[in-house]
């Protein structure tokens, strides 16, 4: 077995008993199960408008339009879902990330690690295997309960383009957290003071997501955590256009929620993606800059430094 | 001997005290801070662009019926209110200004865990509950300082943005916020210190508290507006099937219980009953816009009371659960 | 000499965290003027012991009185006639040795919290690094300023939890000087150690603590009388490893 291919295998062990990793994990997969009930809620609730609108509208002779559920895409139903792998999920990525690092300096076996008989870069490798391979693990599980859901909502007609559709947006989803993930392991591994690296991750995600919507279109915090107020179109000025055009391509936010759209259905038509680079060549540039950040961090992590109160 | 005592106060003003001395050398809060007044800039600045983008549509379009003999009436006019611009503001304080609170509230767990100077404290000759409230206090004072800057910068921008000077009242309307967001911030500071003074380590401690905080802050009142049958079909479920008004009252009388529901998961969330109360005050949520002061208040001191009597709990339990003392070092 | 009550005395003193007993029930008596070695294994349950009569943890039975006062019943009173120096302490990194000990002072209700600190440091001969920032001391440095802030309101008992830990051998030599001197004005020292010659060398009585039972109690001068062929280590091994089989 591979140096890299152990130390990968210790970490995951690690995160696999660490109560606040499992926590969060157990947290992330019972709000995919709300994004569930939300999406049975939702079918349900408008079914029964449109059963009262249908009844009285057909007695007062007038048209009966379509039943807007109907009209819609059956993977709508999981719109939500993409709103908590951007909030729950990006935040479990950072917790993992900075806990591979944390972890070992806690407990004072950087220095064991590093005398050991491989390269600096096994090191790195080993970690970041470890966050690609728990992130994948998390984004199984969303898709899990997402198929259960479509399977078990019985208005819905899924068909097999529709779940080719709903894997490339989970592939989306674990590189939008990878990223994020990667983000704080390089931080974890750059900053030695306790939760440096968490913290400075957790700004970075609060700008990407909270501030940057602001500016390319005078999007509120709020409205950037729904999925349906989140896929404005850019506001007609002058300053809103030039920063979507600038800004757009590193509000991986933005760009995370118009693929969630387009993929899952729910996207408003002719609606752009914000600046002209395409959200998925964006997510996927991001996975790669932070990919290497976080490598070339955890190659140069000093391995000296530990402790239980380091 | 003599035995020494020293006052309550004494005791709390000197913790509260050198807490302070503390931040304003690590100035991690005041960069904190500083952000924080960046965000809401933003969050204004971007309002205002929208704004006039707005009034310069609207102008444009009633010129044109003015040239066309027609009557331009029939449109109307984007209505300005500098408070509302205030709106972003309001929410980076929910949403970064809550982040801020927690960590401030992690490091003065963190701070005395990781140098056993929590035992010291400990032993000497005060009430264990007075060092938490010493603590807690200082949260509340960083708060009071830290949103004032922030609204301070706000009302200034926000009169170089508008042109037009605050008035007393204003003032006055931004007192109530600032007076609501130091208890939402100091709630979330003892969050995040009870919950990295008990945990094992207080890294988790503060895992949790932003865990709770994406519960609390952002999930719950999301859900809520995501069940709101208006948001689950673009454009509104009614307005699609063309309902009249008196139909659609009819018909949501039917989903009384299911309305209930979805209120209660959005005021189980102390930043909606924030959120509430000052998009009320500042006249944000159009139904108050204009809407004088006192009845505005009658109206919404239920918000206000919930803000009050969540920090007063959560800062009872801080300091009514005992602290473990194999707690006093950073890694237990 | 001896005096009437005890500076620190137990009675039937327990602690329990759920099914596991970390401290037996323990029967000590020591008496004012004393400096106590506690000697015992890690995880004896020594430093459950200190924190039982600093008011840090509350027992499960069983009561205790530090310079007259119960551990639960006045815990406040309690406190202000101990000072207490717990293992690997740190203290304010960000502050001054001597602001750091202001704190204290104040926390303790020092009459003149500056003349104590000046004292202490004079005391302790540390004045020289009063101004300097705490982060930039050596665990030697820490150790003192630790000790000082520990002693700077007079208390009638200190405690001392492993206070050899990490030090260099002039380091460990200068804390028993300063032992010594404490000693000599009648301060009563309950000190937990793994160093047998420091024991040998600074108290006046030991107590051996073995899996949470008290197994030896002595003056120094007993032990010398009565194992002086043994020899501390000896006698240490000896009633550790007996009271492991009891």
């Amino acid at each position: 077995m591979s140096p890299a291919r152990i130390l990968s295998r210790q970490a995951l062990a690690g995160l696999a008993r660490d109560r606040s990793v499992l926590i969060l994990v157990a947290f992330f997969a019972a709000m995919v199960l709300v994004t569930a009930w939300l999406g049975w809620s939702a079918t349900a609730t408008v079914n029964a408008i449109y059963a009262d609108a249908a009844a009285y509208l057909s007695g007062a002779g007038q048209p009966v339009p379509p039943n807007p559920v109907s009209t819609s895409a059956p993977l709508a139903v999981l719109r939500n879902l993409g709103v908590y792998i951007s909030l729950i999920g990006a935040f479990g990525a950072i917790v993992i990330g900075q806990h591979l690092v944390e972890a070992d300096r806690r407990a004072g076996t950087l220095p064991l690690i590093g005398a050991g008989p491989f390269a600096r870069r096994d090191i790195a490798l080993g970690k970041m295997r470890a966050l690609v391979t728990a992130t994948a693990a998390m984004m199984a599980v969303a898709g899990v309960i997402a198929l259960g859901t479509l399977l078990t909502l019985p208005s819905l007609v899924v068909t097999g383009p529709d779940l080719g559709r709903l894997a490339l947006f989970l592939l989306a989803g674990w590189a939008y957290v990878t990223t994020f993930g990667f983000l704080a392991l390089g931080a974890a591994a750059r900053l030695p003071a306790t939760a440096a690296g968490l913290i400075a991750a957790t700004v970075v995600w609060l700008v990407i997501t909270f501030v940057l919507p602001e500016l390319t279109a005078n999007l509120h915090p709020t409205a950037a955590i729904n999925p349906v107020t989140t896929l404005a179109a850019t506001p007609d000025a002058g300053v809103f256009h030039l920063f979507s055009a600038l800004l757009g391509p590193v509000s991986l936010a933005e760009g995370f929620a118009w693929l969630s759209g387009d993929l899952l259905g729910f996207l408003p038509e002719g609606l752009a993606p914000r600046g002209l680079v395409p959200p998925a060549l964006a997510l996927s540039v991001a996975l790669v800059l932070s990919g290497l950040f976080a490598a070339q961090a955890a190659t140069r992590l000093d391995l000296n430094a530990g402790g239980p109160d380091a | 001997m003599p035995e020494l005592r020293p006052s309550l106060s004494g005791s709390l003003l000197t913790i509260a005290l050198r807490d302070a001395r503390e931040q304003a050398r690590d100035r991690v809060l005041l960069w904190a801070t500083l952000a924080l007044v960046a965000a809401a800039a933003v969050s204004l600045v971007t309002g205002a662009i929208a704004l006039h983008g707005d009034a310069a549509t609207y102008a444009a379009a009633r010129a044109q019926l003015l040239a066309l003999g027609k009557d331009a009436a029939a449109i109307a006019a984007p209505e300005f209110y500098p408070l509302k611009l205030l709106r972003g503001t309001i929410e980076q304080i929910e949403i970064m200004g809550a982040v801020i609170a927690l960590v401030a509230g992690y490091r003065a767990a963190a701070a005395e865990r990781g140098r056993q100077t929590l035992a010291l404290i400990l032993t000497r000759p005060l009430p264990h509950w007075a060092y938490g409230l010493a603590k807690i206090l200082g949260g509340a004072a960083l708060a009071a300082v830290a949103l004032a800057l922030v609204l301070v910068a706000t009302g200034l921008l926000l009169r170089l943005v508008s042109g037009i000077g605050l008035g007393f009242g204003d003032a006055g309307r931004l007192a109530l916020t600032w007076a609501a967001g130091v208890f939402y911030l100091t709630a979330l500071f003892t969050l995040g210190f009870g919950l990295s003074l008990w945990a094992k380590s207080p890294v988790s401690g503060l895992i949790y508290a932003f865990a709770l905080w994406i519960l609390v802050v952002l999930v719950a009142p999301q859900i809520g507006d995501t069940m709101d049958p208006d948001n689950q079909v673009a454009g509104g479920v009614f307005a699609q099937l063309s309902v009249p008004k008196a139909e659609q009252d009819r018909i949501k009388a039917g989903f009384a219980g299911y309305e209930s529901f979805r209120n209660g998961i959005e005021v189980a969330s102390v930043t909606k009953h924030f959120e509430r109360f000052t998009f009320a005050v500042l006249g944000i949520k159009d139904t108050y816009t204009g809407a004088p002061l006192d009845k505005v208040l009658a109206e919404k001191r239920g918000d206000l009371l919930f803000l009050f009597l969540f920090s007063l709990g959560l800062g009872g339990v801080v300091l009514l659960k005992p602290i473990n003392p194999d707690r006093l070092t950073k890694e237990s | 000499m001896p005096h009437a009550t005890p500076a620190v005395s137990t009675r039937g003193l327990s602690k329990s965290h759920g099914e596991t007993v970390v401290l037996h029930p323990l029967s000590l008596d020591v008496p004012q003027g004393e400096v106590f070695g506690f000697l015992g294994h890690n995880g004896a349950g020594k430093t459950t012991t200190i924190r039982l009569l600093t008011t840090l943890l509350a027992p499960t039975s069983g009561s205790a009185c530090v310079a007259g006062h119960d551990v639960t019943a006045e815990p406040l009173k309690l406190r202000a006639a101990i000072g207490y120096l717990p293992e690997n302490v740190r203290l304010y990194d960000q502050f001054t040795a001597r602001e750091n000990l202001l704190f204290f002072a104040r926390l303790s209700g020092v009459a003149d919290p500056v003349d104590a600190v000046r004292e202490t440091l004079e005391f302790l001969d540390i004045t020289a690094l009063a101004d300097r920032r705490v982060g930039t001391f050596s665990k030697g440095m820490r150790q003192r300023v630790g000790l000082a802030q520990a002693i700077l309101h007079d208390p009638e008992v200190l405690f001392l939890d492993e206070p050899t830990s990490g030090l260099d051998p002039m380091g460990v030599r200068q804390l028993r000087a300063v032992i010594e001197k404490l000693h000599g004005r009648g301060m009563t020292i309950f000190m937990n150690t793994h160093l047998l010659s420091e024991v040998a060398r600074s108290c006046t009585s030991i107590g051996v603590l073995a899996h949470g039972r008290l197994v030896f109690n002595d003056s120094m001068q007993a032990v010398a009388d009565r194992y002086d062929e043994v020899g501390l280590e000896e006698l240490y091994a000896g009633v550790a490893a007996a009271g492991v089989a009891a």
